[in-house]
């Protein structure tokens, strides 16, 4: 029997009917309705045991107390350790940021030789070794010819280095990276003291900052911001009061209660014209110089007040009332970015702590004494060296270097007039750059060194600036074997020297770390599990600095020229490190838009210049030029713009690479008269439109 | 007229009965075998032997510290025992060498395969048996076959959300998203 | 099915701000994006393409130099009583209806049709513009309590849910009650991280819970309260001008006040 037409239809009727009586229709749409919601393309989440591991975190400069979050061993997130006294659970936003900086694609992933301008080819760990030894072994013993940068301030690894260089001869080759703990120390020598100052900001009742941006990126900001918190219950009254006086309504100023715009030409005076009404109002003090520094301050009038701050003086009585109010007054000295402020701003704001009784109180000033080395022959920390200095006499030819090791450290990008400083470092035939990062330094360099995330390493901080009482962190790595094929830099010199014929007494830096941790009393394993060793709270005898501020020298202003503000905000990153991936978002539209920076001043400032929101400006200073927006900004003291730091990046990743512009371009360096100190807090620049 | 004609007595309803059980049969019978892939896990793990020496589910199926669950576990628990070979099996011997000594962990096929976008929380249905949603399994000596549904990706036993919102419903338990997504 | 009855729960889940304490450091965004595997992004000046479900505002009482001050507002999703969100979606892809009134989501039935975004007046819902792209070996990073969406769908804080579902498994597991958690036992990561301790998280009804109390401040107040969406979200400032601006349509009762960081 054939199949007609009507045969085979009536088949295929047969079929269909049966196949809805069959799961085929059916199932296969809902397993379509599944897999169009598979989403193959975005990526997967990590499965397993959810663990929290202390760490050192030291994205930071001061180094946070974390506790890594990790799910089947992949750390994911950083958040505070609530039982270590400098986190209280508090992370900063950029150790926050700590898991997703290990992926970072700014990492170097691997030794890396340079083969040309710009050009760089990864190298094996033996070749890259072998060929540090081979450009240091010529060198042993002459004087000078090997030199060394470190941009960390607290890490045992100084120590290794500064007795490295020593044992090789070059043992003035050893410089850090300036920062306010150097010039405050010696600023405490000028007050014919000893020791590291620091600031009792949990047991003040009144917290007047002087430039220092306490609450974001000045000392250890989330100590600062715990103890600010701890006087702040929420739905109750405050128990202690914060100013700020500075160039900017930054974040700290936002939260005190009283914020006076001084501009950072005028820091020296606003802290003498404070003196003088403190005295006015019956302040004394034992110092023997008392005599002088009462006539020094006298020169600071109201009126000059007024002059110097373009503040009305009223705001000046206003504070001495509250001063005189306070129980256990504090004042904090500092350059609102953390540096460059030279001797003399720290001494006429320290000096308002001893005129008011307050150094060794608590919640006072305090000092911490040099804490004891783990290797004998490395350099004193309060000698330090500083590496602006450096480089200057390297462009002018005084130093001549054959080899430069960077470590932790960013100075081709991170110094004042930038631009010069790069070029001295041209001047240095071999240039080594211990780096986890791609930075600035690195992307200049012969030879990089792939340093390891703090996730990965052993390391340690001692003293971080600002603390109140002699500190000590301590951590080991919380992943097993790291992403990337580093080692770390202490270990690789250590090798080197050892190579080289000297030997420092230890092998690796965990061994340099538990020496130290020994020296001072503490148990390294305590330290590694989150803990903390501190020392007491101590002061000293200190002078009013009379003689030093009596040198200090004004800033002249004219009509084209403005001061200089730079600001730091510590989510935006730092010198050695540029925005991290998961902190881009927090940074303003109305601070950088595309790949323009906005800088920021009032409006009268800005009626002055002839510029309106908006303008595209031009800041020039020395040979140094920077582009940018103008945003109005009611924030900003009288006769100063603002400028944002850690933008215009040269290298790093594609997020922050090219976006805004470099404000160490046109900060300029001037020397501090009486100290010698090179100083760059009180720039100006010129202003005009492009 | 005459197309009608010719067509007379030619199969009647047959060829309609013909197409609808093939097709109830391809749909039944052919469709399912189709649909999905068979794949036998990496090692052939016996519940069987492994209850046969004392152990208790809870004994490597546990709740951590934190509630949550371990689900099937890692190289970690099963070195315990198996760091080395320790009977006859060759089953254990596969493990032994190619998991716990390499320390690679095993890529087991899971049954009940969930998407990112969902959360379970095992802590919440502990008063229910594991039997009620995942195969009885004490006395399996062979891992059941896994199939593998071609076009979704997700095995044949997958849970799929009806089912957790009956059950929610029927128990007036939250069927919000967030009760089950994240 | 939704719509005006606004449904009562045994726990509300609720934040309490103190806009005094928060210095807008940003460490309360870097911990959201961790958390919810948000992708960095290419050009995140583009507020109209980025995400985040926590925002940090900035406000000013626009007075001149030196009478300027400014305060800052984290922005999280308000998990309002009475959504505005949730009625508009065609999909049901948004719902408040669990215990804790946190208002909950599910990606995978988004169809982004957007209704949401423009029914929300605190402009706390994002639409993904982009594929969440991470860079090459970043996504071993991700975070395992939330999944990762797609382009084309909506999405908003959730006060950090999946804590909510690991904090009760804790609970069960160490012999506490999942129906009472204690004061602190859930936290969203953005309260967990704040270094100033800005922000205050519990259930609203639980006397034993600090924002109970803290919620019934006198300088307590919510975002446009007049709109009566009944927001979980409460802030505190002693500042007027602050609280003034949580309310900044109502003293002309029509919109037009200036422009904000968006």
């Amino acid at each position: 029997m054939g199949l007609d037409r009507r045969g085979f239809v009536k088949f295929v009727v047969g079929g269909v009917a049966g196949t809805l009586f069959t799961p085929v229709i059916w199932q296969g749409l809902d397993d379509a309705a599944t897999w169009s919601q598979n989403w193959g393309w975005i990526p997967r989440l990590n499965k397993g045991e959810v663990k929290a591991t202390s760490a050192l975190s030291k994205l930071c400069p001061t180094g946070c107390a974390v506790k890594v979050k990790t799910v089947g061993g992949l750390p994911f997130a950083a958040v505070g350790n609530t039982e270590n006294p400098m986190s209280k659970g508090g992370v900063c936003p950029v150790c926050a940021a700590g898991a997703q900086l290990m992926y970072s694609p700014a990492r170097v992933k691997s030794p890396m030789k340079k083969v040309g301008e710009g050009k760089y080819e990864p190298i094996k760990w033996e070749d890259a070794e072998a060929m540090l030894v081979e450009k240091l072994t010529p060198l042993k013993g002459q004087d000078g010819k090997i030199a060394a940068i470190s941009g960390d301030e607290t890490g045992s690894a100084n120590e290794v280095l500064s007795a490295m260089l020593a044992g090789l001869g070059s043992g003035g080759g050893f410089h850090v990276m300036p920062g306010e703990m150097f010039t405050a120390t010696k600023g405490v020598k000028l007050m014919g003291g000893n020791g590291q100052p620091g600031f009792d900001i949990e047991g003040a009742d009144l917290v007047l900052m002087i430039g220092a941006d306490a609450l974001d990126s000045w000392g250890p900001t989330v100590a600062n911001q715990k103890a600010f918190g701890a006087t702040r219950p929420t739905g109750a009254d405050a128990t202690a009061q914060f100013i700020y006086a500075g160039p900017v309504l930054n974040n700290t100023a936002s939260v005190c209660d009283k914020f006076l715009a001084v501009p950072p030409t005028a820091t020296t005076a606003f802290s003498l014209a404070l003196a003088n009404q403190l005295i006015s109002a019956g302040a004394v003090c034992p110092a023997s110089d008392f005599g002088d520094y009462k006539a020094l301050a006298a020169k600071f009038t109201p009126e000059e007040f007024e002059k110097a701050t373009g503040l009305k003086s009223e705001v000046l009585k206003d504070l001495v009332a509250k001063i005189k109010a306070a129980k256990a007054p504090l004042v904090i000295a500092g350059a609102s970015f953390g540096q460059g402020a030279g001797a003399l701003d720290f001494v006429a704001g320290a000096s308002l702590n001893v005129l008011l009784g307050r150094v060794g109180q608590k919640g006072g000033m305090t000092l911490l004494s040099a804490a004891p080395k783990a290797i004998a022959s490395a350099a004193d920390r309060e000698n330090a060296k500083d590496a602006a200095s450096f480089l200057a006499q390297v462009a002018t030819g005084k130093a001549t270097p054959a080899v430069l090791l960077v470590y932790e450290a960013n100075p081709a990008y991170a110094l004042p007039q930038a631009g010069d400083m790069a070029k001295a470092m041209g001047n240095i035939g071999f240039k080594v750059s211990f780096s986890t990062y791609m930075d600035e330094t690195a992307a200049m360099a012969d030879l990089i060194l792939p340093a390891p995330h703090p996730y990965e390493r052993f390391d340690d901080a001692m003293n971080p600036y600002g603390v109140a009482k002699p500190t000590y962190l301590a951590g080991k790595p919380v992943i097993a074997k790291p992403v990337m094929d580093v080692k770390d830099p202490v270990d690789v010199m250590l090798a080197a020297a050892g190579k080289l014929g000297l030997s420092l007494g230890f092998e690796t830096y965990a061994d340099v770390i538990k020496a130290k941790a020994k020296a001072l009393g503490a148990d390294f394993d305590a330290l590694a599990a989150g803990g903390i060793w501190n020392g007491e709270l101590k002061g000293g005898a200190l002078s009013l600095g009379a003689g030093a501020l009596a040198k200090a020298a004004p800033v002249k202003l004219d009509g084209k020229t403005v001061a200089l503000a730079p600001v730091s905000k510590l989510a935006y990153g730092t010198d050695n490190l540029a925005t991290p991936p998961a902190n881009l978002l927090v940074v303003r539209d109305s601070e950088l838009l595309g790949k323009d920076l906005l800088v920021q001043m009032n409006a009268a400032t800005a009626k002055t210049l002839g510029v309106t929101e908006g303008n595209k400006i031009k800041l020039t200073a020395g040979d140094g030029e920077v582009k940018a927006l103008v945003h109005v900004n009611e924030g900003v003291a009288a006769g100063t713009v603002a400028m944002l730091m850690g933008f215009g990046r040269s290298a790093w990743d594609q997020f922050t690479k090219g976006k805004g512009d470099n404000v160490y371009k046109i900060l300029t360096v001037s020397d501090e008269a009486g100290t010698g100190l090179k100083v760059w807090a009180g720039s100006t620049v010129t202003v005009a439109k492009i | 007229m005459e197309e009608k004609k010719q067509c007379k007595g030619c199969g009647g309803a047959l060829p309609f009965v013909i197409g609808f059980v093939a097709a109830l049969i391809a749909g039944w019978v052919l469709f399912p075998d189709l649909m999905y892939s068979k794949k036998t896990q990496p090692v052939r793990f016996s519940h069987k032997i492994h209850q046969e020496q004392g152990l208790e589910c809870a004994g490597c199926h546990t709740f951590r510290d934190d509630g949550s669950f371990a689900g099937i576990p890692t190289n970690e628990k099963c070195a315990e025992c198996h760091s080395d070979v320790q009977g006859s099996d060759p089953a254990e011997k596969v493990y032994v060498e190619q998991y716990a000594k390499t320390g690679k962990e095993v890529p087991w096929l899971i049954y009940q395969y969930q998407p990112d976008n969902v959360i379970f929380s095992h802590k919440a249905h502990e008063t229910l048996e594991c039997t009620s949603c995942h195969p009885d399994m004490a006395k399996n000596d062979t891992p059941p076959v896994f199939y593998q549904n071609r076009l979704s990706g997700y095995s044949k036993q997958t849970m799929k959300m009806w089912k957790c919102e009956r059950c929610h419903a029927e128990n007036g338990v939250s069927n919000a998203c967030h009760a089950c997504h994240k | 099915m939704h719509g005006h009855v606004e449904r009562e729960f045994k726990i509300t889940w609720g934040m309490v701000i103190d806009l005094d304490k928060c210095t807008g450091c940003g460490a309360c965004m870097t911990a959201c994006q961790v958390e919810n595997n948000i992708a960095p992004m290419l050009d995140a000046s583009n507020k109209l393409r980025t995400l985040s479900w926590l925002l940090v505002f900035e406000m000013s009482n626009k007075k001149a130099a030196p009478d300027a001050e400014i305060a800052y507002l984290p922005r999280p999703c308000m998990q309002c009583g009475n959504p505005a969100c949730v009625p508009v979606c065609p999909v049901v892809a948004t719902d408040k209806n669990e215990e804790g009134g946190i208002v909950s989501q599910i990606y995978p039935r988004c169809i982004g049709c957007r209704y949401c975004m423009a029914a929300c007046p605190y402009h706390a819902r994002y639409f993904n513009w982009e594929d969440p792209i991470f860079p090459k070996g970043m996504e071993k990073a991700l975070s395992p309590n939330t999944s990762t969406r797609p382009r084309g769908v909506v999405e908003k804080c959730n006060f950090c849910h999946t804590r909510f579902v690991q904090a009760k498994d804790k609970a069960r597991q160490t012999g506490g009650n999942p129906d009472a958690l204690p004061d602190g036992a859930y936290m969203p990561a953005c309260a967990e991280v704040c270094p100033t301790g800005a922000i205050s998280f519990g259930d609203l009804k639980n006397p034993e819970h600090k924002v109970h109390e803290l919620a019934k401040g006198k300088n307590a107040f919510r975002l446009l309260e007049k709109l009566e969406l009944h927001p979980q979200v409460y802030y505190v400032s002693k500042r007027e001008w602050v609280r003034k601006l949580g309310d900044n349509y109502a003293a002309t009762g029509k919109p037009g006040a200036e422009k904000k960081h968006s």
